[in-house]
């Protein structure tokens, strides 16, 4: 018993026996093979030798529910002759005369194979290139695809840059033309008998045939569930990006809503280099709008092309094109966070020195207070977050960055230095940036009393401002420091170890050591 | 040197003016052509000849018509070109001459 396939051979319909089939289509191949050097005759002469080997097999079956065995195709190729018959032809009438022509190495080159594909046919090309089965290249792209979507990108460009092997030469210098087709032909034909030989020598041979058949059927279920899970990926993709796509749209929309209304603090805060660059911010979103939605696209695409094979694949154009627009998005993007982080890179701090109208011999208090204008503070504490309030209808930006230091004073005279630190793109930028914060103190009697914090001009947000204010105080001149400015009080010396919250409303006196606390109670600092 | 091999590169040398030959006689398709070589015994398998008739119709020298059949497959009908007869008409005179050479040459032997 034996397996029949159907036919269309030279545009008739045969029933063949597997094994005849075998026969003939390796004997075609062979042909194939050694007309190899003539390509743009190769498909004509081969569709006339089909058509007459379809002649000569109705010729011998009158009954078109015969089956064509393999005698009957034995009997064909000998009138027909064997493939080197071919090859020999062309030799004669080709300009090497020697029949015994030396080939080089065979010249394989890289191309995508249209008639073996899952997507582009890239993995199959590559598979004819090293001589492999394209499912290895296949699942080594899906573990590059697991590994941070490597894959993806790799196969894309590859995609782009292979050309498709659509002319018959391609299609050989794909698959690497044969070094000596007879040789091989004669490897195929002895390693088939081989085969055969084995299979018609043993008894076994139905259980062979169960096992092979259930390997084969395992193997077409294992496909099967392969394409099953990609067309799965690609649905996934299709909508995964669709929705992406729609809300990125509509967030661009929102955006620019936002925009008209002038209610964009949040952005303005979380996106400084839109405000702030030369681009116009417009014109930033909508770089940023493209530079997330082209990768969605082509997503999406992937996607269509993954579920339905028989869309074509986005043409070459219009990719490029794609691809240099969400270039430029990117560049631009890219340009104004440099144009932003330019403006930021040099740090400058104006010192503003001023005197304390105090003998050495007086006491001075010191204290913080909050402008409950601004911001109403329970509690006065340093603090890294920004506000942005409105001074006289104007927005700033009020920061509570202070830092108070106590030091000694080399000269008989008390001082105070104010330091405000900002950040521009030139030391005189940031210098400037550093003259608009607003900071202020009072002087009252023997008390100084210094603002909880600054304001500055809205573009200084991310300038990392702060004000430091370093109060000199002469040997023997005592201090007393408010409970309001404990927050505050960043550096200074005493001469004995003492816990922070003792700082706070004691009299200290400076001396050469640093500050002395005259009212401290002994045993408290002894039990630290 | 094989015997064989000098005998088939002896015919490959004429087979091409053999085919021209043939359809000067009238049209012919495929199977004639091949019977008619294979009777007069100057080709032993067939597959040498479709390399042939496509390179002859390549450089202009024949070309074909479909015609349909009532036993098979339609029909490949070859036929002689312009260029075909004269290029015939050469390979008369170059054969001719050619044998006249080779007579001339084998009787001297004798």
């Amino acid at each position: 018993m034996n397996k029949t396939i159907n036919i269309n051979l030279g545009g008739f319909f045969f029933h063949i026996d597997e094994s005849a089939y075998q026969i003939l289509k390796r004997y075609l191949e062979a042909i194939s093979n050694s007309l190899s050097d003539d390509p743009q005759g190769k498909d004509e002469i081969l569709a006339d030798i089909e058509a007459r080997i379809s002649e000569l097999l109705s010729e011998k079956i009158q009954d078109k529910r015969q089956v064509v065995n393999e005698q009957d195709i034995q009997s064909i190729i000998k009138i027909m002759g064997e493939p080197e018959d071919y090859a020999d032809t062309e030799d004669a009438y080709t300009e090497h005369n020697s029949s015994y022509r030396t080939k080089g190495n065979p010249v394989k080159k890289l191309f995508r194979d249209g008639e073996d594909k899952f997507l582009g046919g890239v993995a199959s090309g590559i598979a004819h290139y090293f001589n492999t089965d394209p499912i290895w290249i296949r699942i080594a792209l899906i573990l590059l695809l697991a590994a941070g979507g490597f894959g993806v990108y790799t196969y894309i460009i590859l995609w782009i840059l292979l050309p498709e092997a659509k002319t018959t030469a391609e299609k050989l210098q794909m698959q690497g033309e044969h070094v000596n087709i007879n040789n091989i032909e004669k490897k195929i034909r002895t390693e088939f008998e081989n085969v055969s030989n084995k299979i018609k020598n043993t008894d076994y041979s139905g259980a062979k045939i169960g096992f092979q058949a259930f390997l084969d059927n395992v193997g077409i279920i294992l496909i099967r569930l392969f394409k099953i899970c990609t067309k799965i990926i690609g649905v996934f993709l299709i909508i995964i990006s669709s929705i992406l796509m729609v809300s990125l749209v509509l967030s661009a929309f929102s955006f620019s809503s936002l925009e008209m209304l002038g209610i964009n603090h949040d952005l303005r805060e979380s996106l400084p280099f839109l405000y702030q660059s030369s681009i116009p911010s417009w014109l930033l979103s909508i770089a940023m709008l493209i530079s997330f939605v082209i990768p969605c696209l082509l997503l999406f695409f992937l996607g269509i092309n993954i579920v339905s094979s028989k869309t074509k694949p986005l043409n070459k154009i219009a990719f490029t094109s794609l691809f240099i627009l969400w270039i430029c998005a990117i560049l631009s993007l890219v340009f104004s966070g440099l144009e932003n982080y330019s403006l930021n890179a040099v740090e400058g701090s104006k010192v503003k020195t001023d005197t304390i109208e105090m003998l050495p011999s007086d006491t001075l208090y010191v204290k913080t207070m909050n402008n409950d204008n601004f911001i109403f503070k329970s509690q006065l504490m340093r603090n890294s977050n920004q506000e942005i309030i409105s001074d006289n209808n104007v927005q700033k930006i009020y920061s509570s960055n202070i830092y108070i230091n106590i030091k000694k004073s080399e000269s008989d005279e008390p001082y105070l230095k104010i330091r405000k630190k900002s950040e521009g793109n030139s030391l005189t930028s940031a210098l400037e940036n550093a003259e608009k914060i607003s900071y202020g103190y009072q002087f009252t009697d023997n008390q100084v009393m210094f603002d909880s914090y600054f304001l500055s001009p809205m573009d200084s947000k991310f300038k990392d401002e702060m004000v430091s204010v370093d109060l000199y105080l002469p040997e023997g001149m005592t201090l007393v420091l408010n409970e309001s400015s404990k927050n505050f009080i960043h550096n200074y010396k005493t001469t004995k170890r003492l816990k922070f919250w003792q700082l706070i409303n004691h009299h200290f006196t400076m001396t050469q050591k640093g500050l002395n606390c005259t009212d401290c109670e002994l045993d408290q600092h002894e039990n630290i | 040197m094989k015997i064989e091999n000098t005998k088939a590169q002896m015919r490959k040398g004429v087979l091409e003016y053999c085919i021209l030959s043939i359809l000067q006689n009238g049209d012919a398709y495929t199977s004639e052509i091949l019977s008619t070589l294979k009777s007069a015994e100057m080709i032993v398998v067939e597959g040498t000849i479709y390399p042939l008739l496509t390179r002859l119709k390549n450089a202009g020298l024949l070309s074909y018509r479909w015609e349909e059949s009532t036993s098979g497959p339609p029909r490949k009908y070859y036929v002689l070109t312009e260029n075909g007869v004269l290029f015939l008409k050469e390979l008369d005179t170059t054969w001719s001459n050619l044998i006249n050479a080779v007579n001339l040459i084998t009787s001297q032997k004798n």
